[in-house]
Order: structure tokens, then C-alpha cells, then sequence
């Protein structure tokens, strides 16, 4: 069978330390140049292509670049701050206002592993104060985390969404639903078990503190609403010939101009509101000294009538050009292994891979339920070893013909394939957050492993729930967007 | 984890490569976030658009992944599978990143070839014969003139009309309407042969020891390390 040889070399040159996209590029490569008479010049074309003939996937840059300027670290302080004074008085309340904090981070940036650094840092810290064990605070982090890439804005729900020319929008409702369970879930389990042990719980600090910290935690909250309203539209009251009324008024932007609008407005919050970089930065030398001196006296960033200029060479600041640099480093890494893996989509339809295992599939009366269990134990598998856009554009387009076959809605497709990546970032023995957890907290990874375990657990029942019950995944796309068109 | 790298460039060319290199990048970035954001003002504000605007930003996209992507060899920046590779003992790592390199500069030759076949295309030069080795450059008389293939809606900058149509053109050819599509497309070859000379730099430095792999595993790990400095501080 050619398919063996074509993902034997995938395989082959991953293990040995290729790169993802290269793996993926030179295997098609080989591959067409032994079994088809197409040219080089060809495959230079359709990697070129990948990028200037893709609309969807031209919102990557843009929501990377937004969550970029969102992960500075005072947007992060404030949110753990906000989520503290919410649920932090429960018995183990600092880890479930640890696993909200996730969650509203994960609406702001697409990835798990940097959210397990921003929050991370702030309240494995936290928790060890107030008398977690270091343990327990590595495990529920390193498991809400990977809530990163279930909540929309998703960075791998825009790749699968584009692999399989699904629509961004759907897909993004999709990941809401399960994104909230998954997070309840999670923050029951905590409370079980922080009453089972007795765990800390913290003072609950009033309303006041609610509202001053949703005040401060505002600017970065009201980018889910810009990226969410845009897309989707809002509430808006009109007054014609029937009276008053209210409408759903439709959608403002595609989400490719969404995410654009959202990297301009982060850009503006975190230069001129938040002033956490930029040149309206408070002065780092002056408050290393005030800390050493008083800490109430810290020092104030610069206000704006003090410097107006800061209007303009905000534009080319360092702090700027920086950001700019680093969400355009993304970019490329990932865009390289889709574009990649967009000759390796040509090579599998051209050469009909996938319609034959289907058919072979459906000869050997496989139903659906064997199929899903199938990709389940591959993506488990994977997900363990890769980072999930990487994996997602290397298997979805293989598994999802077969399941358009099989009558799978695509949209729950996606749901599953993503929430099956989420844990086996988090699957012993070499998952990707565990890594990056142990990395964090300096814990050996084995010990990673023993806190996440628990929590794993019920991540797993997650993923049976959204596997089998379709509805959690699909119904609130289908309610705001009506039933979905599939084309065979 | 292996790979996260502490780049730092050496010597004065290296470092002004190094920044032009990092500036090309976010520039590019920052000029497609403007471009879009702007044209949706003009469109939801003042109900006009620019015409150009989307083509523009898909171009400038494919030369920020294209360039990019010798920048990210440079830097270690490219992700891999490091599963394996993490377990081997220090000495034994070389074998394989050697193996590695050598796939690497296999797709960088070959990306190469057919990088500078599709450019010379729509470019009026010789492509180069051969299936996968080029054996030669293909013959150009004056009467294989190829012409120049308009991208969509781009208009063509009216500043540089004289001596670029007198440079590209021949005698008699109708003006250009919009810009060639073949200034989209010198990324592809010019990307290709960045590429290529930064994994020949690998190379060596795989066989000089001073680096043992081309591949992080996932994005945050400069921030990792910089996480964990901040946590044991606490």
C-alpha cells in the first residue's frame, strides 16, 4: 500500500528530529515525484498558495497577534485578580479561581501551553502561599490549561476549520458549550476533593472587589465580546413601521477581519489603557528602587496629556516591534507545517487514500462508533507527542471524508478531534503540558503526572460526553447559524 | 526540553542581519493587521473600501511565511517531535541530527529547483530542465518571450512605471494595467535559497558541536524557562 510508505516517511523523519513541516513536505515530495508526473514547480506553487489563497487561514496572524499583546503580564494579573475575588472564598476556591482564570484566558489567546504560562506562573505561586501543595496547584493548572485550544478564539479550530473548509464561525459556537462543561467539571472535581481534604478556602472579599477587579479586568474581557459580537452579531434595538423592537442584528466582520480588529484594539488596551509596555510604560528602574523602598509608592505609568507624542511613536516602539515580531514568529512555524501539510491534503485526495480506507471500513461493517473510537486512539496517541495544529492538519484530512461517509456531523467532528488533542496533551508519559508544567513549577515530570491524574480522569469522561451526545457540540451553532449544509 | 536557544547573533553583519531580519518580520505582520483593520473601517464607517487591500495583505502573508521560515532555522524555532530525541544520551544525539539536516537540505534542494521553475515562469527567464535534477537551463530565444501575468486589482505604482516597463517590457507591448504577479512571487525562490543557506550554516554547526537539534516542541519554550525563573524568585 503507497499510503504506508507516504505516512511511514512522515513517521520516519519526525522520530529522528525533522522538523514537522519539512517531514510533511519532503514525504509528499518523494511521493509525487515517484508516483505522479507532477513538477517541482508545482509544489513551489501550491506552497505559495497555502498562504495568498486562503482567506480563513489569514486570521491566524491576526488572533496570534491579538493574544500577543493580551499575554503581557498585567492582563494576566488582573484577570487571576478578578477570578479570585469571584469564587476564591469556596472551600479550594484559589484553585477553581485558578481553573476560571484559564478559561477566560483561553477566550483571549488560542494556545495551551502560553496559558499555562501566564496563568501558571501567577497562581501555582498563589496557591503554595496560601498552602497548597505544590502539587495539587501544578496538576489543576497544567489540566485547565489546555482549556486553551477548546474556547474560541481557537488557533487549531481555525486550522481544522480551513483543513476541511468548514466554516470558522460554526466551529468557534461549537467549542463554547464544551468549553464551558469542561470547565465546570473541572472546578467540581476541585471542590470534591478540597472538601475532601479540607483544603484552604479563602475570605470572600465583598462585592466591591468583584466590581473594582472586573473594572480593571475589564478591557481585556470586552475582547471575547469585540471578537465574539463581530462575528456573530448583537442585540440591537430598532424603531420602524412594526414599533420598537429588538432584533439579532447580523454579523459585522468575517472572523479573518475580527481577529484583525481585535490584534488593533489589544494593540490600543495594552499600550494606552493598560500601559503595560510601550512608552507609556511606568519606568522599570524606578520600580525595581520603589519596590526595595515602599511598596505603596509604586510608580504610576505615564499619562497620556503627559505625553502626547505617545500617540504616534507608540506606533515604532520597541515594545511594539517586539510583539509584532513574536506573534510574526508564530506565525511562521505554524504556517509553515499547514502549508506543508496542505501538499500532503493533495497528495491524499489526489490519490483518493481516503475514500478507499472508507470503503474498506464500511466493507468490514465498521459503524461510526468504531470509527470515532478509532481516531480517539489516534489522537490520544498523537496528541502526546505534537503540538495539536501540527497533528490536526496531518490527521483531519485523512479522517474526515471517511467520517462525511459515515454521516458524522463535521462541525462535532472538530469538537472531538480537538478535545481529544487537549488530553493527550495532558496523557502520560510524555504530553506536551505535562512538559511544560514541569517546566513551569520545576517539578520532575513524573510528579506532574501523579497531581494531573485525577483531573484527567474527568476530562476523559468529558471526552465520552462529547463524543457520543453530538448535541453538546452542535446545537448552539445550529441555533444561531440554522442547520448546516453538508456536502458530500 | 532541547532547542530553545538563546540566539545571539555574532559579529556587526550578523547582528544587522539578525535585526533586519527581526524588523522584516514584524513590519510585515504589522503592515497586513493595518491594511485589514483599516478596510474594515472604511467599509462598516464610510462605506468605501480599498479595492487592493485584500490581494495586498494575502502577498505580504505568503512573504512573511516564506521569509520567515529560514529565520525560524536560524533561531531553532521550527517544531518538531523531540520524544525520541530527548532520551538519547548527549553523545549519541549528533547521528541523528546529522540524519535530520540531511532531510532537510533534500527538501531545501528540491523546494529550490522547483521555487526558481515557477518564479522564472511568470518572470520571462529560463526555467531549468530536468524532472528532479536540473540538468541545464532551458534555451530563450526573444520569440519564447513569456509575458507577464496582472495580479486582480493591485494598480501599478505609477512612480515606478518608466524604468520598470522599459526594463520588463519589449517594444510594442501594451502597458501594464496592475502590478506583474511575479513580485509576489520573488519570495518563493528568494525564501527558498535563504532556507537552503541557513541549514548549510546548521550543518555545521551540527558537525562543529554547537548545536545538537533543528526542533522545539512547542512555542512557549523560551517562556518556560523565563516562567520558572520568575516563580523560584517568589
Amino acid at each position: 500500500m503507497d499510503v504506508f510508505l507516504l505516512f511511514g516517511m512522515v513517521i520516519a523523519f519526525l522520530v529522528v528530529g525533522v522538523p514537522i513541516a519539512i517531514s510533511l513536505g519532503l514525504s509528499s515530495i518523494l511521493f509525487l515525484l515517484m508516483f505522479s508526473n507532477s513538477s517541482l514547480a508545482s509544489i513551489a506553487q501550491s506552497l505559495y498558495n497555502a498562504m495568498a489563497d486562503h482567506y480563513t487561514l489569514l486570521a491566524i496572524p491576526f488572533f496570534i497577534l491579538a493574544s500577543s499583546f493580551m499575554s503581557t503580564g498585567g492582563v494576566a494579573k488582573r484577570i487571576v485578580r478578578f477570578s479570585i475575588a469571584c469564587v476564591g472564598h469556596l472551600r479550594g476556591g484559589l484553585a477553581i479561581a485558578g481553573v476560571f482564570a484559564c478559561m477566560i484566558f483561553a477566550a483571549l489567546s488560542g494556545s495551551s501551553p502560553a496559558t499555562v504560562v501566564a496563568i501558571g506562573t501567577i497562581v501555582i505561586a498563589a496557591m503554595r502561599e496560601v498552602g497548597y501543595t505544590k502539587e495539587f496547584a501544578a496538576g489543576v493548572i497544567c489540566n485547565a490549561g489546555t482549556l486553551g485550544i477548546l474556547i474560541p478564539p481557537s488557533i487549531v479550530m481555525v486550522v481544522y476549520a480551513s483543513t476541511v473548509d468548514v466554516s470558522v464561525g460554526r466551529m468557534f459556537l461549537a467549542g463554547v458549550i464544551p468549553g464551558l462543561l469542561a470547565g465546570v467539571m473541572l472546578m467540581i472535581a476541585i471542590y470534591v476533593i478540597a472538601t475532601i481534604k479540607n483544603m484552604p478556602k479563602g475570605e470572600f472579599q465583598g462585592w466591591g472587589e468583584i466590581w473594582s477587579s472586573f473594572r480593571e479586568a475589564f478591557w481585556g474581557l470586552m475582547l471575547i465580546a469585540i471578537i465574539m459580537l463581530g462575528i456573530y452579531g448583537t442585540p440591537w434595538f430598532v424603531w420602524d413601521e412594526d414599533g420598537f423592537r429588538l432584533i439579532w442584528s447580523k454579523a459585522f466582520f468575517t472572523p479573518t477581519e475580527a481577529a484583525a480588529v481585535a490584534s488593533v484594539y489589544a494593540f490600543l488596551v495594552a499600550t494606552f489603557v493598560y500601559r503595560d509596555m510601550g512608552p507609556l510604560k511606568a519606568d522599570a528602574r524606578a520600580q525595581s528602587l520603589s519596590a526595595a523602598v515602599v511598596d505603596a509608592d509604586m510608580p504610576r505609568p505615564k499619562s497620556l496629556f503627559a505625553a502626547p507624542w505617545a500617540l504616534v511613536t507608540a506606533l515604532w516602539h520597541e515594545d511594539t516591534r517586539k510583539t509584532l515580531f513574536e506573534a510574526g514568529k508564530l506565525t511562521v512555524t505554524l504556517m509553515f507545517i499547514i502549508a506543508n501539510a496542505l501538499i500532503l491534503k493533495h497528495v491524499l485526495t489526489d490519490e483518493q487514500v481516503p475514500q478507499n480506507i472508507a470503503s474498506a471500513m464500511l466493507d468490514a461493517g465498521l459503524g461510526p462508533i468504531t470509527f470515532l473510537i478509532v481516531v480517539n486512539v489516534i489522537l490520544l496517541i498523537g496528541g502526546q507527542f505534537m503540538e495539536p495544529s501540527g497533528l490536526l492538519v496531518i490527521v483531519a484530512p485523512l479522517v474526515f471524508p471517511i467520517a462525511i461517509e459515515l454521516g458524522i456531523d463535521p462541525i462535532h467532528l472538530g469538537i472531538i478531534m480537538v478535545v481529544n488533542m487537549e488530553i493527550g496533551m495532558i496523557t502520560p508519559p510524555v504530553g506536551l503540558n505535562l512538559f511544560v508544567t514541569s517546566g513551569v513549577a520545576g517539578m520532575p515530570m513524573m510528579a506532574v503526572v501523579r497531581a494531573a491524574l485525577p483531573f484527567l480522569a474527568v476530562l476523559f469522561v468529558f471526552l465520552i460526553l462529547v463524543t457520543y451526545v453530538p448535541a453538546i457540540s452542535i446545537w448552539l451553532p445550529t441555533l444561531l447559524m440554522g442547520p448546516e449544509v453538508i456536502i458530500r | 526540553m532541547s532547542g530553545a536557544s538563546g540566539f545571539v547573533p555574532q559579529g556587526p553583519l550578523g547582528r544587522a542581519m539578525h535585526h533586519f531580519e527581526e524588523t522584516g518580520i514584524a513590519v510585515i505582520l504589522g503592515s497586513m493587521t493595518l491594511i485589514t483593520f483599516v478596510n474594515v473601517v472604511l467599509r462598516k464607517a464610510f462605506n468605501s473600501g480599498l479595492l487592493w487591500g485584500l490581494e495586498v495583505v494575502s502577498i505580504l502573508f505568503a512573504w512573511l511565511v516564506l521569509f520567515g521560515m529560514s529565520y525560524a532555522v536560524k533561531v531553532t524555532a521550527h517544531l518538531g517531535v523531540d520524544a525520541l530525541i530527548n532520551v538519547l544520551p548527549k553523545e549519541r544525539k549528533k547521528p541523528f541530527a546529522l540524519v535530520a539536516v540531511t532531510c532537510c537540505l533534500a527538501y531545501a534542494l528540491l523546494l529550490m529547483k522547483g521555487a526558481w521553475d515557477y518564479f522564472a515562469n511568470f518572470a520571462n527567464l529560463p526555467t531549468t530542465t530536468g524532472r528532479i535534477i536540473p540538468t541545464g537551463f532551458e534555451d530563450m530565444r526573444p520569440q519564447d518571450f513569456k509575458g507577464y501575468k496582472e495580479t486582480d486589482v493591485v494598480p501599478f505604482p505609477e512612480w515606478a512605471r518608466g524604468p520598470l516597463e522599459n526594463w520588463l517590457l519589449l517594444e510594442g507591448d501594451p502597458s501594464f494595467e496592475n502590478l506583474p504577479v511575479v513580485f509576489g512571487y520573488l519570495i518563493v525562490p528568494v525564501g527558498a535559497a535563504l532556507l537552503l543557506y541557513r541549514l548549510i550554516q546548521a550543518t555545521g554547526q551540527i558537525l562543529r558541536d554547537e548545536r545538537d537539534s533543528l526542533i522545539v516542541s512547542h512555542e512557549a519554550e523560551e517562556a518556560v524557562a523565563e516562567a520558572r525563573a520568575e516563580l523560584e524568585n517568589k
